[in-house]
């Protein structure tokens, strides 16, 4: 594999050195390919298309060089302050800072390009040495674009994450730092303005209206994820363990309706039950006073305490399909010469799951449960569509963030309602420093790090 | 004794057997209760919730809500915006992710590690963080309110998480059979093409289906995106017709009922393979 790969990639071996001689300077090589993009490849190494091609990305960049200086200039002044202009003419510090952040994207891959260019010259010219120049058939222009295959096949993948999420993702960890928020300082009619740590001083504890709401969303986020999680695996795993038992004819109609809630759109399912709970004119508090249950309405999305608890069951109804599925995969992967020889020594059904099935379908389902624990911390829909982040508590007028508000959709309401950009930005990295950690245990358990592979 | 035994376990089993029923029906009802009055609500006269019957389908019967829907809504468009956006972004995922795994899966080259790390830790990232400055660059390309924009946007957001994993079931497809095709003089591109793609075809599918079914649920982008009312989608359309201000709950249980229930459908039919490839997702890495 090694060889053939370094044969395909390199040139290959087509005529026996000349003994022992050196064909190229490997140290001539290394300082023309340092000195400019692609100047070895086509002068000593006679690798002419490969090399034409880092020049020209050379040349782009010293022709655009003044541009890029401009704009990483602008990244750090974001604009000074021109009130007497007319608003379409002030510097707009928005796009300052997502200028000069694509411009540094453009200028690292430039960097990465430049030592990709000098690697693979001090490369050709290893294998030149050992195997001589390669024949005319391996410099034509297919056989180079084929060994250029692992650039185009990647290029269009790198510049739609480079931009798409990489520039935004830099951008909205910048705008932390910065006072970009509603009414004093949004472009074009004003500029942005560097203001250091301020904000997270400000959040954790400064301020203390601000303060405590952070941490009662904080601390909400973690108990929701927590209670959604264990409820849906739980009832999920109960669900395939009831349909599994029964040896009812009818079964199967029992599993169809029980997927139902996963088929269906979050977005559907969730506006349905938030009018149907509706406190006053909801269908569900209708129904329980026809049946003589209630007389008063219950406000299930109206009471603080009220609404996380119907939250959380509806998740439960919206969320136990998809563990159901899981858990009865799961348990059709454990061999029945198992389960048959428990029940031959004269096990119990529930000691055959508590202490055969119950250990292998968790030992088997633990990764997707953490992941479900991270997704539910930024779990949008559950709250949006559901309860809008409502009922408002006390600070709420100022701060935005509902009783039932996790972090993901307090950072909506501050971006899209209140202009707090500065604000949600903080947050926005208080989430990556919790999720962080369940990412990295994913790809600690991915099979390429597990053989070493990276 | 035995006699005694046998009895008891019958009368146990039968005991058994009424609690699973107990317990199966009762989640069944609590499953169906909603979907049943949403279903009811798009065939019952009137408009708002508070009107709707307390028990289901007893005021009455009309078609009037789908045919408001299609005449007087944008329903039509806003289904064939979806479904152009869902079509586009799947078939872009597909062919970068399976390209992009292949070359991760198979050749070797200066930063493939980094790249393949900084897909990861982009994984973590919760997307719409960086939604003002994805406003401002499709702003900047002129992508704002068309449906590309949102495309790229999706298409961006998909992949770090696809090619990785396209790129580890490929890594269990034995590399003897590109490379065989590859000594016999094919290019990788046909390589890709005619092997790996055919090869990967399980996952792809897995990838496909969650893909097209992505943007149907999706609300934040195209809210941000999309702008002019020609240019909605199905979630913000839905949406719409039950906000604060207008409840008009029987034309959004009608349009829920046409999304839903291909999706339904679906998900009934592939139940098996659903089961397989959620419990194949456990338990590889």
């Amino acid at each position: 594999m090694s060889t053939l790969v370094a044969a395909r990639l390199g040139g290959s071996a087509v005529s026996p050195p000349p003994a022992r001689e050196q064909l190229v300077d490997p140290r001539r090589v290394r300082t023309l390919s340092l000195l400019f993009m692609g100047l070895a490849h086509v002068t000593v190494l006679r690798e002419r298309v490969k090399g034409i091609a880092f020049m020209l990305v050379e040349l782009v960049f010293l022709v655009t060089l003044p541009t890029t200086v401009r704009l990483i200039g602008g990244l750090v002044t974001l604009g000074e302050a021109q009130p007497h202009l007319p608003i379409r003419e002030r510097p707009n510090s928005l796009f300052m800072m997502i200028d000069g952040v694509m411009v540094l994207t453009v200028v690292a891959i430039f960097a990465a390009a430049y030592a990709i260019s000098v690697k693979s010259a001090s490369k050709a010219a290893r294998e030149i040495n050992t195997r001589g120049f390669p024949s005319e058939k391996h410099k034509r222009f297919s056989a180079v674009a084929d060994r250029a295959f692992p650039i185009i096949g990647l290029t269009p993948t790198f510049i739609l994450i480079a931009f798409f999420v990489v520039v935004p993702l830099v951008f909205s960890a910048l705008v932390a730092f910065t006072n970009y928020a509603a009414p004093a300082n949004i472009p074009p009619a004003n500029t942005v303005d560097w203001v250091g740590f301020d904000n997270f001083v400000r959040l954790f504890g400064g301020d203390n209206l601000w303060g405590g709401a952070v941490a009662r969303v904080f601390v909400w986020t973690l108990v929701w994820a927590f209670l959604a999680t264990a409820t849906t695996y739980v009832g999920g795993m109960l669900m395939a363990v009831v349909l599994k038992n029964s040896k009812l004819r009818i079964t199967p109609l029992f599993r169809a309706i029980f997927i139902l809630p996963y088929a269906i759109p979050g977005v559907v399912s969730l506006l349905v039950w938030r009018n149907m709970l509706n406190g006053a004119f909801g269908t569900f508090n209708r129904t329980l006073a026809a049946l003589g249950i209630t007389d008063a309405a219950i406000p299930w999305l109206t009471d603080p305490n009220l609404a996380r608890f119907t939250m959380v069951m509806i998740n439960l109804w919206v969320g136990f399909p998809y563990f159901m599925l899981l858990v009865t995969g799961t348990m059709t992967s454990i061999p029945a010469e198992t389960i048959e020889a428990a029940k031959v020594d004269g096990a119990s059904d529930w000691q055959v799951f508590r202490r055969i099935q119950l250990p292998q379908i968790v030992f088997q389902t633990m990764p997707l449960v953490i992941m479900s624990f991270a997704h539910n911390i930024n779990n949008f829909g559950a709250v949006f569509f559901l309860t809008g982040g409502g009922p408002n508590l006390p600070d709420t007028t100022t701060t935005s963030a509902g009783a039932t508000d996790l972090m993901v959709s307090w950072i909506f309401n501050l971006t899209v309602n209140l202009q707090q950009y500065h604000n949600a930005s903080v947050l926005a990295i208080m989430i990556f420093l919790v999720i962080a950690p369940f990412a990295i245990y994913n790809f600690r358990r991915t099979k390429s790090f597990k053989e070493g592979e990276l | 004794m035995a006699g005694i035994d046998v009895a008891k376990s019958r009368r146990n089993q039968r005991i058994n057997t009424a609690v699973i029923v107990v317990i199966l029906c009762s989640v069944s009802i609590a499953v169906l209760w909603p979907i049943v009055h949403v279903i009811a609500a798009a065939f019952t006269p009137g408009r708002s919730i508070a009107s709707m019957p307390v028990v289901p389908f007893s005021q009455g019967f009309t078609l009037d809500h789908f045919h408001h829907l299609f005449t007087s809504t944008n329903y039509l468009v806003w289904f064939r915006n979806t479904f152009v956006i869902a079509t586009a972004t799947t078939a872009g995922t597909l062919v970068l992710a399976s390209l992009g795994a292949y070359v991760f899966s198979r050749f070797t080259f200066t930063f493939k590690k980094s790249f393949m790390m900084s897909m990861l830790v982009l994984n973590v990232f919760p997307s719409f963080v960086g939604m003002v400055a994805i406003f401002v660059i499709l702003l900047r390309i002129g992508g704002l309110d068309t449906l590309w924009g949102l495309v790229l946007v999706y298409l961006a957001g998909n992949l770090p998480f696809t090619t990785w994993m396209v790129k580890s079931y490929m890594d269990n497809v034995p590399r003897e059979l590109d490379e065989a095709a590859r000594i016999d003089g094919a290019t990788s591109f046909r390589i890709w093409a005619r092997i790996v793609v055919p090869v990967c075809k399980p996952i792809l599918v897995f990838l496909g289906v969650t893909s097209f079914v992505m943007p149907w649920m999706d609300f934040i982008f195209p809210r941000m995106v999309l702008r002019s009312p020609q240019n909605q989608t199905i979630a913000l359309g839905l949406f719409s017709f039950v906000t604060d201000r207008n409840n008009f709950f029987t034309y959004f249980a009608a349009g829920s009922i046409l999304v839903a229930i291909p999706f339904i459908m679906f998900f009934v039919l592939t139940q098996k393979m659903l089961v397989s490839s959620l419990a194949g997702a456990a338990v590889k890495g």
